[in-house]
């Protein structure tokens, strides 16, 4: 876990750069921290290492979360530009700094062996974000939104940590494995013959809602819309990929090892939030006129279909979830970094346009935007010679391969909302290509260029050969 | 050791019973008291300069941030003490750790000091 | 990392270079980095084939899709077969790479198509190295792509254009039968690897005439139909000679359409189990080697008749696989791409002499301007019209012999093919060659050998035209059946009965078709040297003659059977059914989505104190849901 430690000494570092007066060093000296820890975290591979008092632990399916959000989070510096030309109100390297902690943060939610881990990242990533998500202190949405977080987010975790301590007094157990085996020994399933059971029940069910709250399920996800809106687009890029993918691998590692066994408790509230989440982020989704907000309830869709192959516990679930974050991660920072510079070049009396409107017409003279943007929502869809076709593709074999029936039921109401998804995904695409617009050459820096090539050349690679990641997963 | 959840009865009753006396004093005083109202007694404060404007007037963030930076400091000190106590037993180990963490608080201070905070003037 | 994977994998970045930098890679640079793709590929082809150890290999190279057991994996086989074919892709594309540096120098999209070409080569050998039908099929579809975009690679031409449409629709059509052979192989056997596939055969005590074999096999040959040009799927052939010539010589003669035989043998397996398959295949190559020969008898394009010559000879190639003389068939393959290859560049090089003029009756008198086509082109001409010792002869005799064994009727008609074929190649050389120049007097001004870029492949496809039937040499000749005896492995599994000719049958057969082939060859001489008859001008055909110029009809017959039903029926679909169902279910259907949208956004009201208070509720329904035996007791 000398990721953790190195990202920790990185993000105090990159504080105390911003001392000096070049700003332009923060971005590549942040981008290098994010890679000597990419290296530091597949230092571990096919060892399994109890770190700081069996508080941690990382196992190849960890590294490669870790890799995942690693990866996210070196993309989402790289479109980062040093926040802006604004000298006065941006403060870079407290930013990067912010984002290198909550990294941190995230890193020990996908590690955790400990329960007081699991609590202790969220609240890393958690303050992080409630920070940065205000960070545009001059606009009233994003301190609006801050606080919001803020609030529900303090709500949630209370929550998760009254849960904590029941799961502790059911199993008498911070452990994971250690909960498992007591779970599995005082045979739980039925609440009615130990005393322990409701307790226990008690425990899942809060501890669920503050991690279903960080992935924004449904009937938690009310905050998303509105703080992903709010937040400056860039950290709404981060929160949604790398804040994502970091809650599902927690949800799905405390569920994996520790309850199985008592899967009648939680299965079937979690199969209903599932559909829930998967049709109140679609329906919602269509009548959105901001593309940013747009992406918000995309991204409540993706948890919910992530949700489902978490559920479906089949041996292929590892891998699946992992495909998975990553072809949405890769195709969300695609979305976020074109929607980043075409609401800057279409801002009205300052503030950013965030509208479909604004789109319209960016393939005439932003033809290379136009088709970043294209692969991208063609993989947030999921349409075939995509990542996200894979990615779909896998979590519904998870669900049909389950042998419930119920798994057969999600998938179909999955497939019939992912046809939903169809819809808005291919508004900005119409914008953009159909629709007539003034919108002049943008000009993108290198290194800007750069990750959108490679995003979309990932997303278009994985969809034509998905084993190429998926054999490592 | 088993613990059922009936031995958790007597912090139950001590919970009851903390909140009962508080409830049961602030009742009794409410009605036990003698109230006698006069203008000079209703003002906010009894004797010396009389009070201008309200009292709900903006601060400088300034205050608000040393205050925060005091909390945050002092909490760090609460970590010491039972350092101290076990000083012997974790030995270098300890002292090594502690090290790093004063180190952290340290880089912390700096960090604060450079970015001007306590410069009250600025 | 074997050289298998080197051999694809440099026309992709000859591909990449030229496409990606069209316009800006210098033209003098252009060629030379197409061509050296191709002939760094050959010299791989040739370097695997001398050091092939006669055990099949297979190469792989990674797992593209794997969905529970089921598995396809991104693999090239290296076999007898795949290496030939790779040394005739290679070989033949290497030269017409290098034909075109000449051929296409005045034309401003240079870059362009020796782009397309190298993607061409690249899908081409995708086809043929894979080791199983899903990388065959990648191939397949590729070689369409590269085949409609160089068809229409002069795109300002609407005519080409339609040709492009036309050829790609027509393999469309026959890749769904493809397509649904590999799934119908799919679930039957459930893997698509050759290797898996044909030892699932040979082990499964599968019955000669098994249905699903049948099935299988039928679907397959619909696929092979499609790009090999056979009846009903023939009429692209033809029009495709919009493309440049080299195009034509490279993809629509010597190896693209040559697939689908390609493809029959390698699944030779399955083929001979299926006795009926075999027998439509036959026939169906021969009604097509007849078909077209006829048509080719009157064209006056230059290219037209040596498109339907295509169409014709790739019938001779499934007459032969129809009888399972595989070997046959791939040894016409070969000889087949030498020569027609040839002519066709022989052709292009006519074609550029005279101006881009393509009509036989103003050519003429040319042999004296244009000696080194005009030999070469002679030597082609010999070869393909079976006269020994030429390629040609070798090939087609053996394939005449196997037929006769099999049917004797078939080998008739077969005959009567060939000598058309003699008849029509050789009033081609005649007209263009021979006689007075009857083009316009700036043409014959402009004549002129062409450069040496185009004449030296010329000289070599030439060359291997005269002597390529020597890789076969049969028994009867002193020689040793090489090229039978090498693929000879290829056949292990399919238990092929020996049925050769007996010694005394297979020289008479021999003797007889070159009496043929001269006969014809003499009468064209007559008629058309002698008598100096030109063909007369478009119109003023009568009767028979008039059918046979104008194909039959053919074209004229499938629009009217079915492009102008769909047509009408499409309209009918279009104004009444979208019209009054579709539109109303799809249109109600997102009216419906978009009115619970509505409805949906407004519980996100924006007030904290609602959100917290839903979520309570939320969980504390969870609560009392999971509780509720304990609670209500």
């Amino acid at each position: 876990m000398n990721a953790i430690i190195a990202l920790s000494l990185f993000g105090i570092t990159n504080l105390f750069l911003g001392f000096l007066n070049n700003r332009k060093i923060l971005l590549p000296a942040t981008l290098l921290f994010v890679l000597i820890a990419f290296g530091l975290n597949l230092a571990d591979w096919n060892h399994e290492y109890y770190w700081f008092h069996n508080m941690l632990k990382t196992n190849n399916l960890s590294i490669n979360f870790t890799s995942i959000i690693l990866v996210a989070t070196a993309l989402v510096v790289a479109i980062s530009r040093g926040f802006g030309n604004d000298e006065e109100h941006t403060h870079p390297a407290e930013y990067y700094g912010i984002l290198l902690f909550s990294v941190v943060g995230a890193i020990m939610m996908v590690t955790f062996q400990s329960l007081f881990m699991l609590f202790v990242g969220i609240e890393i990533l958690s303050v992080a974000m409630y920070v940065l998500t205000g960070s545009d202190k001059r606009n009233l949405r994003s301190n609006e939104a801050a606080l919001k977080y803020f609030l529900m987010g303090s709500f949630a975790t209370g929550i998760m940590l009254f849960g904590i301590a029941l799961v502790y007094g059911a199993t008498g157990s911070f452990d994971i494995n250690g909960i498992g085996n007591m779970v599995n020994q005082a045979k739980l399933q039925d609440i009615m013959l130990n005393p322990y059971g409701p307790i226990l029940y008690g425990g899942i069910i809060l501890i669920f809602v503050g991690l279903l709250f960080k992935i924004s399920a449904a009937p938690f996800h009310f905050w998303t819309p509105d703080v992903y809106d709010g937040a400056p687009s860039i950290f709404t890029a981060f929160m949604s990929t790398v804040v994502k993918t970091a809650g599902v691998a927690a949800t799905y590692r405390l569920l994996s090892i520790s309850f199985p066994a008592v899967y009648g408790l939680w299965g079937n509230p979690l199969v209903y939030i599932t559909c829930l989440t998967l049709f109140i982020g679609n329906i919602t989704a269509v009548y959105q006129q901001s593309f940013k907000r747009m992406l918000a309830y995309s991204s409540i869709s993706h948890a919910g279909y992530l949700l489902i192959t978490v559920l479906a516990k089949t041996p292929t679930t590892n891998s699946s979830i992992l495909f998975y974050s990553l072809a949405y991660s890769i195709a969300t920072i695609s979305a976020f970094a074109v929607l980043m510079v075409v609401s800057e070049a279409q801002s009205k009396s300052g503030k950013p346009d965030e509208s479909f409107t604004a789109l319209n017409g960016l393939a005439t003279n932003n033809p290379f935007l136009a088709f970043v943007l294209t692969v991208s929502m063609l993989s947030l869809a999921g349409i075939p010679l995509t990542a996200g076709f894979f990615g779909k593709f896998f979590i519904f074999a998870d669900a049909f391969s389950n042998v419930s029936s119920l798994f057969k039921t999600i998938a179909v109401v999955a497939i019939l909302m992912s046809t939903v998804g169809i819809y808005y995904y291919f508004k900005p695409i119409i914008a953009a290509y159909l629709k007539k617009g003034d919108l002049e050459k943008i000009e993108l820096s290198p290194i800007y260029k750069l990750t959108l090539i490679i995003t979309t050349a990932l997303t278009i690679l994985l969809g034509i050969a998905p084993d190429l990641v998926k054999n490592i997963f | 050791m088993n613990y059922q959840p009936s031995d958790y009865l007597p912090i139950i009753v001590q919970i009851g019973a903390a909140l009962a006396f508080i409830v049961l004093t602030m009742v009794a005083t409410h009605w036990l008291g003698p109230k006698r109202h006069s203008k000079a007694k209703d003002d906010v404060f009894e004797c010396g300069i009389e009070s201008v404007g309200n009292a709900r007037t903006p601060i400088s963030v300034k205050y608000f941030l040393v205050a925060i930076l005091f909390v945050l400091f002092d909490v760090e000190i609460i970590f010491m003490y039972p350092w101290a106590v076990n000083f012997k037993t974790l030995g270098w180990d300890g002292f090594l750790e502690m090290i790093v963490f004063m180190s952290l608080l340290l880089a912390g201070f700096i960090y604060v000091l450079k970015k001007g905070v306590l410069d009250w003037e600025k | 990392m074997s050289l298998a994977v080197l051999i694809p994998l440099f026309p992709l970045i000859g591909f990449l270079i030229n496409g990606l930098g069209f316009r800006r890679v210098p033209k003098s640079l252009v060629g030379v980095i197409g061509s050296a793709a191709a002939l760094a590929s050959f010299a791989c082809a040739l370097s695997l084939f001398l050091n092939f150890s006669g055990q099949p290999e297979v190469v792989h190279i990674f797992d593209w899709i794997t969905i529970g057991d089921f598995n396809i994996s991104m693999s090239f086989q290296i076999d007898q077969l795949s290496l030939l074919m790779l040394l005739i892709i290679t070989g033949v594309g290497s030269l017409i790479h290098i034909y075109s540096i000449g051929y296409m120098h005045h034309d401003e999209g240079f870059g362009k198509f020796f782009a397309f070409l190298n993607l061409f080569l690249f899908f081409m050998l995708l086809l043929v190295l894979g080791s199983n039908y899903v990388v065959m099929f990648i191939g397949w579809e590729g070689v369409g792509l590269c085949s409609y975009l160089l068809i229409g690679f002069w795109n300002k031409n609407t005519n080409y254009g339609n040709a492009a449409r036309k050829a790609f629709i027509m393999n469309r059509i026959g890749d769904l039968g493809f397509l649904l052979g590999i799934f119908l192989i799919i679930t039957h056997f459930g893997t698509v690897e050759y290797a898996d596939v044909f030892s699932k055969v040979a082990e499964g005590g599968y019955e000669s005439g098994d249905k699903t074999l049948m099935y299988i096999t039928l679907l397959l040959f619909v696929g092979a139909m499609g790009k090999s040009a056979q009846i009903p799927l023939y009429t692209w052939l033809p029009d495709a000679m919009a493309g440049p010539t080299p195009v034509s010589a490279l993809i629509h003669a010597a190896t693209m359409v040559t697939a689908g035989i390609y493809m029959i043998i390698r699944s030779n397996v399955l083929y001979s189990l299926s006795p009926e398959t075999l027998e439509v295949i036959g026939w169906v190559g021969t009604a097509t080697a007849l078909l077209a020969a006829s048509i080719g008898l009157l064209q006056n394009d230059i290219k037209k008749v040596l498109a339907y010559s295509t169409v014709s000879q790739l019938g001779y190639m499934f007459m032969g696989l129809g009888v399972m003389a595989y070997s046959s068939s791939f040894f016409h393959v070969m000889t087949h791409a030498f020569f027609k290859a040839l002519l066709f560049l022989g052709a292009g090089s006519v074609i550029h002499a005279m101006s881009d003029e393509q009509d036989i009756r103003s050519m003429g008198g040319l042999r004296k301007k244009l000696p080194i086509t005009f030999i070469t082109f002679l030597i082609a001409t010999i070869a393909i019209s079976g006269i020994p010792p030429f390629a040609g002869f070798f090939s087609k005799d053996e394939i005449l012999a196997h037929v006769y064994e099999h049917n004797k009727l078939m080998w008739v008609l077969a005959l009567a093919g060939s000598m058309m074929t003699s008849f029509y190649m050789f009033r081609l050389l005649f007209l263009t060659f021979f006689g007075e120049f009857r083009g316009t007097h700036e043409q014959e001004h402009h004549l002129h050998e062409s450069p040496i870029a185009m004449t030296a492949p010329l000289m070599i496809l030439a060359v291997l035209s005269a002597v390529g039937g020597f890789f076969n040499l049969p028994h009867i000749f002193g020689g040793h059946a090489s090229l039978a005896t090498f693929m000879e492995p290829l056949f292990a599994q399919s238990h092929i009965e020996a049925h050769a000719p007996n010694e005394s049958t297979e020289k008479m057969l021999m003797i007889v078709s070159v009496i043929a082939a001269l006969v014809s060859a003499a009468v064209a001489y007559v008629m058309y040297v002698s008598k100096k008859a030109v063909p007369e001008a478009d119109g003023t055909e009568t009767g028979l003659q008039k059918v046979v110029y104008n194909k039959y009809y053919i074209d004229e017959l499938y629009d009217t059977v079915f492009v102008k039903p769909i047509t009408a029926l499409s309209n009918i679909f279009y104004s009444f059914v979208e019209f009054l169902v579709i539109d109303l279910i799809v249109e109600g259907i997102g009216k419906l989505v978009k009115g619970i949208s509505g409805e949906a956004r407004l519980v996100q009201n924006g007030t904290t104190g609602y959100y917290i208070f839903a979520m309570v509720i939320s969980i504390a329904v969870m609560l009392i849901w999971g509780l509720r035996i304990f609670i209500l007791g």
